[in-house]
């Protein structure tokens, strides 16, 4: 330090140009909006969870002009269809043109047991919509049971599901219609006396290929010749148990969930707003008998009122019920933005910098305008993010238990509460409505944890 | 503290008659004659009801008479099941419903002042970043599909080990409660983690634990003796709303996994239109909540010098 | 003078702040000595560091985001700076007392007074409970609270400000500290209340002989009852010395700015003057003297060389003490004793 000063000469020590940055502030000033928009922007998870709002809402307005599937068409062929991109299909004749095959019944040489089934052979190609067996006949045979296995057996007892058994011992075929899927199945063909089983049958594997009888192609105007290659339309989230498609659904059902989940919020929180803002503005008796009114409402247990007022509403048949579920939530949800809003409006009032404003003759809608509402604002938009996933998940709650909307309109708690039946057998059933349920509540959720920090003043000035 | 517990309880009791009035309107609300809406009503059952209920009659007199029936504690008798009473079905089913609720109220509390004491205590590191991300699916995640997803979860279990070692679904033992308590529990577990969360923050940010650091307190003691006990103060304010919310969550909870609590029988009286349970579990819940929320706020009361000492 | 004159010894401490804006240097090569038994007054604007500094003494700011990247401090022979949380548990509390500005948030809400008291003696002295008991009372009577066998069992918010801030010294001095930090304890309590607390800081002094830094903006309090006073401004002491050096022989233009800001009974004094400006962000802070921008005796040299520290016990950090500068309204220091 002091051998730095020996250096400096006379000229250092001239008066300095008067400095004219002085009062400069060095931080730019940023409005209220801006400076919480920089926050939101720094907050990685709110500006995801904002993109993926985004592309929910775009998915759930835009998609359908994509996806033109109809949502209620009914295709009791592919039931409860995993996921898949479509595929080929091939065009075969009706189920109902096979006469089946018969041979002569052979009798029993003495001293001989059942023998194992010979010739196990399929007729025409094995296809989704049937598989057609026969077999050359066991002498002693007086019917057959015919087992299918989706693995090889590896012991005689490991033959799979017992499909059938034919009537008589002339009857040598068999045709199999039991919820065929493309793959390969395992068949195995068992004599039997009447009172015993063969000791062994013969296992033929078969690898089943995607079809569609003529009738089902005529009926979604496809080709309908026998042998011709048609395209199936793809379920990318599968099908329902009533062969509808998933993502149809799932598209229509997020118009009904986010409807209700973002109109409801919108107008329980504008009369909210009203309501809150009578109550701070007036105060006095007014604000006293109003408040405790809302104070009521706010006691009155939630999801039990919305289902009553589900049944005093009473929905007709043909309704989708999504009318009087907007209804109750509005009915049963203003009063907390109304005690918001009032209490945002008291504490406002009572400012130093309100008080200053009056004071400096500001006048009543300068200030509702420059003070009340930036104010008001934040706590509004971070309740309405909050209140978005609330509403979703009630929609959800209700009509999964049969109390929100009513079938055949989807919605995401209607279409999780039909997957739930089948979640053993089929669970992408329940786990894309749920999916969706859970992604939609948890962007908007994230949302507004972003919001309220970077709206959060208090915040701002700690940093 | 006996004037804010007099106080409470008045608040409590007009909450409850707002309850059973709003009730009464909304069950009035319904369209033509409630008897004539169901299928299988007894005549017998039906001459009772309409003495009962004085179906005939106005309104107004129709409200006193259920008003004072209410007061009396009588909350009528089935509309579907001949000669069974309301009370004998609250009676029945509520114990059930309440045992499953306590344990599941007991599981959120415990688990949501761990969690997030701990999620506190590990801040921005990855006890934290884990914690919080199962309280975000807790958030995020309705009840049902949990309730799904572990009954298949138990059925998976099961299958695998070859034993029974949880039931999928019923009422009869220790062991059958404990999945659907928890699922139950989850998602204000989430909340209550994350509340504690925060609230373990703030208090770590306040003047008085910098006084009780700068008094020489070893961190573990500064942790159990002030922040701990200060932090769980906000956690205890929403115990009220937790008990509403596990005890109407019971309804799906209930459903799902066929326990034969008030909450599954609500759904089904609400399935049949059975308006006097409809009306009697409703008012009998409601009562049940305020009564809850006002033993909160006491028990809060109890807790906070502040309020017990009567400053706020 | 030797090392065992001095209750504390700060040297060069430095301490940052990661922030989302960027790092804050909020204290920039502090140093400063402590004389046992006397009071060593910090003075300075909001923000100029003079509270992060003692609470980086004390383990006190938040680490992270704080860090302390250089300097030591010794409490009579032993370091306090980078020690284990400990021994560093050993000594707050027991060797070092503090108190703070806002009394009404300083103590635990739901812990009676007594508790939070007696805790103290019960960790640092091993007391029993009873005997902790016993002590507090005796505490509380020290500090003037009236009725302190009632007074022990209430909580905070039945006490009023100036009760708390005497509970608050009773608390500190409760393990006979060598060393009572008193971070700004009169700011937050009414004018009358806070010549009490002043009184009774004062009383404990002569009687316990208590070396206290006393950190505050009112340099009314500085005169009433500083020995030594250390001016900061910027993260950095500007100036420091015994009191009347600072009062009547300003050497730095911040010192005199400080002065002349300060209300006073001179009717030829009328107007209060105010220093321009605004302190240099701490974000970026400038190359030379951070007080450049807002003197009006800057010379070229300000602007870009930081200023050494002139003269020995009354020390400036200042271009205009340096041989070569003209005169100028500051006390001229010796200049040939620079510090070195």
């Amino acid at each position: 330090m002091s051998k730095q000063s020996f250096q400096l000469s006379a000229a250092d020590f001239a008066p300095a140009p008067p400095a004219t940055h002085a009062e400069r502030i060095v931080r730019p000033s940023l409005s209220y909006w801006q400076d919480a928009w920089l926050r939101l922007k720094k907050n990685r998870r709110a500006l995801s969870s904002l993109y993926l709002v985004i592309a929910l809402l775009l998915f759930t307005l835009l998609g359908p002009w994509f996806w033109t599937q109809d949502y209620t068409l009914q295709d009791l062929d592919m039931i409860s269809q995993g996921p898949s991109w479509g595929s080929a299909a091939l065009v075969v004749e009706d189920p109902g043109a096979w006469e089946g095959v018969r041979g002569d019944a052979l009798p029993l040489p003495q001293g001989q047991e059942l023998g194992a089934t010979t010739q196990l052979t399929v007729e025409g190609a094995a296809t989704t919509q049937y598989v057609r067996l026969y077999w050359n006949a066991v002498p002693g045979a007086q019917h057959y049971l015919i087992y299918r296995n989706d693995h090889a057996p590896d012991s005689g007892q490991d033959l799979g599901l017992p499909l059938g058994e034919t009537l008589r011992p002339e009857e040598l075929s068999f045709a199999d219609r039991l919820q065929l899927r493309p793959q390969t199945y395992w068949y195995t063909v068992i004599a039997s006396d009447g009172l015993t089983e063969a000791a062994s049958g013969t296992t033929l594997a078969v690898t089943t290929e995607r079809a569609i009888t003529t009738t089902q192609a005529r009926e979604r105007g496809l080709e309908a010749t026998v042998g011709a290659s048609v395209q199936l339309p793809a379920h990318p989230f599968g099908t329902d148990y009533l062969g509808r498609d998933v993502l149809a659904r799932i598209m229509e059902g997020a118009r009904v969930s986010l409807f209700i989940g973002i109109v409801a919020p919108l107008l329980f929180i504008a009369i909210g707003i009203v309501y809150g803002g009578i109550c701070g503005y007036f105060g006095g008796t007014l604000d006293i008998v109003l408040m405790r009114i809302a104070d009521f409402v706010i006691a009155l247990p939630f999801l039990l009122f919305m289902i009553l007022f589900r049944i005093g509403f009473g929905i007709g048949p043909g309704e989708s019920g999504i009318f009087p579920m907007l209804l109750a939530l509005v009915l049963l949800s203003w009063p907390s933005s109304a005690r918001l809003v009032r209490g945002q409006i008291l504490q406002i009032r009572g400012e130093a910098y309100v008080q200053a404003a009056r004071m400096l003759g500001a006048r009543s809608l300068y200030l509702i305008f420059r003070h009340l509402v930036p104010n008001v604002m934040g706590p509004i938009l971070v309740t309405l993010t909050f209140a978005i996933p609330m509403a979703i998940f009630t929609e959800a709650f209700l009509s999964f238990i049969g109390m929100g909307v009513s079938p055949p309109t989807p919605s995401w708690g209607a279409m999780s509460n039909e997957g739930i039946r089948t979640m053993l057998s089929s669970p992408h059933e329940l786990l894309f409505p749920a999916f969706f349920i859970s992604l939609t509540v948890l962007a908007f959720n994230l949302l507004g944890d972003g919001l309220r920090d970077a709206l959060d003043s208090r915040l701002r000035s700690r940093e | 503290m006996l004037l804010y517990i007099l106080k409470r309880l008045g608040i409590g009791i007009f909450t409850i008659w707002f309850i059973a009035t709003a009730t009464f309107t909304v069950m009035h609300l319904v369209p033509g004659d409630p008897l004539a809406n169901d299928k299988a009503v007894n005549p017998t059952i039906r001459a009772n009801l309409e003495r009962q209920y004085g179906l005939d009659r106005p309104v107004f007199e129709q409200y006193v008479l259920y008003m004072g029936n209410m007061l009396k504690g009588d909350f009528g008798i089935s509309f579907t099941e001949e000669n069974r009473a309301v009370n004998d079905i609250i009676r029945e089913h509520f114990p059930v419903s309440a045992s499953l609720g306590v344990l599941s109220l007991f599981f959120a509390t415990i688990g949501g002042v761990l969690w997030g004491a701990l999620a506190a205590l590990y801040r921005n590191r990855w006890p934290d970043a884990a914690i919080m991300l199962v309280v975000i699916l807790g958030i995020s995640v309705p009840s049902f599909v949990f309730a799904a997803f572990s009954q298949l979860g138990i059925l998976t279990l099961n299958q695998w080990t070859g034993r029974s070692i949880l039931p999928v679904a019923g009422w009869d033992s220790f062991s059958s409660a404990l999945v659907p308590a928890l699922v139950l529990g989850m998602s204000t577990m989430a909340y209550m983690t994350r509340l504690m969360r925060s609230s373990m923050l703030e208090v770590a940010n306040t003047d008085y634990i910098r006084t009780a650091r700068a008094k020489g307190l070893s961190a573990l003691r500064i942790f159990f003796r002030h922040q701990l006990r200060n932090a769980i103060l906000p956690v205890i304010t929403v115990l009220g709303p937790a008990i509403a919310i596990i005890t109407t969550g019971g309804f799906v909870v209930e459903s799902v996994f066929a326990i034969p609590g008030l909450g599954r029988y609500f759904v089904q009286a609400v399935a049949q239109l059975d308006y006097t349970v409809i009306m009697g579990t409703t008012v009998f819940f409601g009562a049940f909540l305020v009564l809850m929320v006002i033993a909160v706020d006491i028990l809060y009361g109890f807790i906070d010098p502040r309020i017990r000492l009567g400053a706020l | 003078m030797m090392t065992h004159d001095y209750a504390l010894q700060v040297d060069n401490l430095a301490v940052e702040f990661d922030t989302y804006g960027g790092v804050v240097q909020a204290v920039r090569d502090v140093s400063f000595k402590l004389r046992k038994g006397k009071t060593l007054a910090i003075v300075g604007e909001s923000g100029c560091g003079k509270s992060v500094t003692v609470q980086s003494l004390m383990g006190l700011i938040p680490m992270p985001p704080g860090r302390i990247t250089r300097g030591s401090a010794r409490l009579g022979n032993d370091e306090l700076i980078g020690i284990a949380p400990a021994a560093l548990n050993a000594i707050r509390g027991k060797r070092i007392g503090m108190i703070f500005q806002d009394p009404m948030s300083a103590l635990n809400p739901t812990m009676t007074i007594g508790r939070q008291i007696a805790e103290t003696l019960v960790v640092h002295r091993g007391l029993s409970a009873s005997a902790a008991r016993a002590e507090v009372i005796e505490l509380l009577r020290l500090t003037q609270i009236s009725q302190p066998e009632k007074r022990l069992d209430q909580y905070p918010f039945e006490f009023s400000g100036g009760m708390l801030q005497r509970a608050m010294i009773a608390l500190s001095i409760a393990c006979k500290p060598e060393v009572l930090i008193a971070d700004e304890p009169t700011t937050a309590l009414d004018v009358t209340i806070q010549a009490q607390i002043l009184l009774l800081l004062q009383e404990l002094q002569s009687s316990h002989g208590l070396s206290i830094i006393l950190i505050t903006h009112d340099l009314g309090v500085v005169a009433r009852m500083a020995h030594d006073v250390a001016v900061m401004y910027a993260g950095q002491v500007v100036e420091s010395g015994l009191v009347d050096d600072i009062f009547y022989r300003s050497a730095h233009p911040y010192t005199l700015g400080l002065r002349a800001a300060m209300p006073s009974n001179d009717p030829r004094k009328r107007q209060l003057q105010i220093i321009p400006g605004s302190p240099p962000d701490l974000f970026a802070p400038p190359p030379g003297c951070g007080f450049a921008d807002r003197c009006a005796q800057a010379m070229r040299v300000c602007r870009d060389t930081p200023p050494p520290a002139y003269g020995h016990t009354h020390q400036a950090r200042c271009w205009l003490q340096d041989p070569l500068a003209p005169a100028s309204p500051v006390t001229s220091l010796m200049v040939n004793n620079k510090a070195d």
